[in-house]
């Protein structure tokens, strides 16, 4: 049965990347749902020869497993709660409350940080319900959305690193987020690891990781990829009298709409009446909106796109045939066995390892983390004796930022694709940004911050607390820095050549890849010159396997998707 | 330079042909106006069908079997906490819900779930406080039918007892199962 999980990982894998570069030009959703039904006619043919009829008929029930409906019903909410919000003219009257705000001493970018970093602050379970909400609120700051306070570049900006927040938001959430995996297995040894001891490493390094994503986008993504985002920008002769501000009218309702969503998020959030899901309380503020502003329900409905709907839950299908036929059995064995690869050992491994969702991105990061999380557990004391605990916690908190930001750059359905439609970019505008900053600034913080400071607030005694917040602070200036002058220089040489480009970009991925590995490797096995070398070996194929994902050039998709499969 | 002028023509978005959605929403995110359909429409439609069928599956199924409450699971494995304070060394209890959910018996017996004994200390370390024994202990009813009936497959049953996964209360059932 072994031979039938790599069979089906490979059929998966296969799919996915001619889908990815374009050699199948159906929609993601169909390819997924193609995916699920050969992988389970191939897992029928073996479970007959091997298990009989029976263990065919229950075949069904194993795949539906795959099917998390959590992420689902809390899209769902998210856009029931936007739809509610544009019916009864709530964005209006956020918009109103936002140029008061720029006018407050922190101005406009002020203004701007502090929305782009709300899903981290909120940290709710899953990062589509406020990108849903607030997404077309962002786009209304452009000349298009009606308030022209920002040009095409600076939307594409705030819009993108809105969404990188959003879609990792789900990692450091207390209230179901994916984080919570780790934190589970963490419990095993660390007493208090389930009150949250991996938020703070996810929650940091995702604020740093949001400030370079929007580095990314302005001086790289634009460049790279300079004709795909259909935007429009402010008329040259707008900007010679300069931008006009629309008037902006905003009905009571709309205040009383937004007090609503704002509560309902706090309900939530802060759960003051007893535990209960996060989808009941936005369904019931949904339903009070409907009552107090006079609101339809047709209007709620008319907030949902079926798209990230329809993708997510055909990719959870896909996730659910790969499970119910061994293919992340199969996973989990390759990965293991790259131990045993002289120039990877347990360092490289690691390396490859903790960016392993960012390699293959899928729509939600729960479908791979519930699979590799447990074989990423008895790499420690409980099986592999590879890791004792605190190395296992260093690992696991660069390894969960990276799998929580990693339904971002997922094109199969993941929470990047709204950012995509927002700012009206092909799929893959944002992919070369959101993967670059969870593979280079993400994951080795993460593990530096647990390494230099959880760890030692979890061992109060530890004598050298202040020294290790100094470390933390050096080794982030140096990520930032190093990753920042990679930006800087990709944005300089990036010219018209799509493929020049592209291996720019390589280059870059390359080096930031080499040190995020050798800074993990380092901050598990400290000032071990050979580990940190096949730390550095890993983190290079991770980058590169990264890096090849990326797309070379959107246009000739977009084309063809806009006139036809005869381009 | 003709062909090129007359590609970018083409490349340019026709906004105004697109149906109305929110503000700023993809317009060829519409799964109705996709272009790009490679094969065939009924392709896409037999999919979307397929999509919709599974989470109509997914909701009413533990409906009918009399298990609800775990369709609010958030699957955020935050059960996994109870470690040693479960009694029996259940490691994975969202793999228990899960299972107890869609009906995945060898999911369920391979979790350990026939050697629960729903004593609830992991019901504590839900961020939502489900009833988790009470789901437990459905899904180990329906298991035990499943078992008498002969649905489960014999491997599974077997592989349950070589690593001590049945509790006494089921020991009965699958040997005379296994029999």
């Amino acid at each position: 049965m072994e031979i039938l999980g790599y069979i089906t990982l490979s059929l998966f894998i296969g799919l996915m990347l001619l889908t990815l570069f374009g050699y199948i030009r159906t929609p993601v959703q169909t390819v997924l749902v193609l995916s699920t039904v050969l992988t389970l006619i191939i897992g029928a043919v073996f479970r007959y020869f091997d298990s009989g009829w029976n263990a065919v008929l229950l075949m069904p029930n194993e795949f539906l497993g795959g099917i998390i409906l959590h992420p689902i019903t809390a899209l769902l909410t998210g856009l029931f709660l936007a739809g509610g919000l544009k019916a009864s003219g709530g964005f209006e009257a956020l918009k109103k409350m936002l140029n008061y705000l720029r006018r407050s001493p922190i101005g406009l970018v002020g203004t701007l940080v502090i929305l782009i970093n709300l899903p981290v602050i909120a940290s709710l379970p899953c990062g589509r319900i406020l990108a849903a909400s607030l997404l077309p609120l962002l786009f209304t700051f452009g000349l298009e959305g009606g308030m022209g306070l920002l040009t095409k570049s600076q939307i594409i900006v705030l819009i993108g690193a809105f969404t990188r927040n959003a879609m990792g938001s789900c990692g450091p959430s207390p209230i179901g987020g994916v984080g919570q995996i780790g934190e589970g297995f963490l419990g095993s040894f660390f007493p208090t690891a389930s009150e949250g001891i991996l938020r703070a490493p996810q929650a940091f390094s995702l604020m740093l990781g949001t400030a370079v994503v929007a580095l990314f986008l302005k001086f790289v993504s634009k460049r790279f990829y300079p004709d795909d985002v259909a935007l429009r920008d402010v008329p040259p002769a707008w900007k010679a009298e300069g931008l006009r501000e629309a008037v902006i009218e905003a009905p009571a309702k709309g205040y009383l709409a937004l007090v609503i969503f704002v509560v309902s998020l706090l309900v939530s959030i802060f759960q003051p009446f007893g535990k209960m899901p996060v989808q009941t309380v936005l369904v019931g503020g949904a339903l009070v909106m409907v009552v107090a502003c006079r609101i339809r329900i047709n209007d709620l409905l008319d907030g949902i796109i079926l798209l990230p709907v329809t993708a997510m839950a055909a990719g959870f299908l896909a996730a659910g045939a790969l499970a119910a036929t061994g293919g992340f059995d199969a996973l989990g064995v390759i990965l293991n066995s790259l131990v045993r690869v002289p120039f990877l050992g347990i360092a490289g491994m690691l390396a490859i390892f903790v960016q392993f969702q960012t390699i293959l991105p899928l729509s939600c990061s729960r479908i791979l983390t519930a699979a590799l999380v447990p074989v990423l557990y008895l790499f420690g004391p409980a099986k592999f004796g590879f890791l004792d605990w605190s190395q296992l916690a260093v690992v696991m908190a660069a390894y969960m930022i990276n799998a929580t930001t990693s339904c971002g750059p997922s094109p199969l359905g993941g929470g990047g694709m709204m950012g995509e439609g927002t700012m009206r970019a092909e799929t893959g505008f944002i992919k070369g940004a959101y993967t670059f900053s969870s593979m280079a600034i993400m994951a080795p913080l993460a593990a530096i911050y647990m390494k230099f400071l959880n760890l030692s607030v979890f061992q109060p005694s530890n004598p050298d607390f202040v020294r290790d917040i100094v470390t933390i602070g050096e080794f982030t200036l140096v990520v930032a820095v190093a990753n920042i002058l990679f930006i800087a220089v990709m944005g300089r040489l990036a010219g018209t050549n799509a493929s020049t480009n592209w291996f720019i970009q390589l280059v870059v991925f390359l080096a930031g890849g080499a040190i995020a590995g050798g800074i993990l490797a380092f901050a598990l096995f400290e000032q071990n010159f050979a580990l940190i070398t096949q730390g550095v070996a890993g983190g290079l194929i991770a980058a590169a396997l990264i890096a090849l994902m990326v797309p070379r050039t959107l246009s000739r998709r977009m084309t063809a998707t806009l006139t036809g499969p005869e381009m | 330079m003709d062909s090129e002028k007359e590609r970018e023509i083409k490349h340019q978005r026709k906004d105004t042909e697109q149906p109305l959605v929110l503000p700023g929403i993809h317009r060829y995110q519409f799964f109705t106006n996709l272009k790009d359909r490679g094969w065939t429409k009924n392709l896409d439609r037999a999919a979307v069908f397929g999509i919709v069928a599974a989470l109509a599956a997914t909701v009413i199924k533990p409906l009918t079997k009399g298990n609800p409450a775990t369709i609010y699971c958030y699957e955020c494995r935050a059960c996994y906490a109870t470690q040693d304070r479960c009694p029996v060394g259940i490691t994975f209890q969202a793999e228990l819900v899960v299972a107890g959910r869609v009906g995945d018996y060898d999911r369920f017996i391979r979790s350990g779930g026939l050697k629960c004994i729903r004593c609830g200390n992991c019901q504590s370390y839900c961020v939502q406080y489900l009833p988790l024994p009470v789901m437990f202990a459905a899904m180990q009813e329906d298991t035990r039918r499943a078992i008498k009936k002969g649905i489960v497959p014999r491997c599974s049953l077997e592989s349950a007892m070589t690593y001590g996964l049945v509790g006494k209360e089921f020991i009965d059932d699958v040997v005379r199962a296994l029999a």
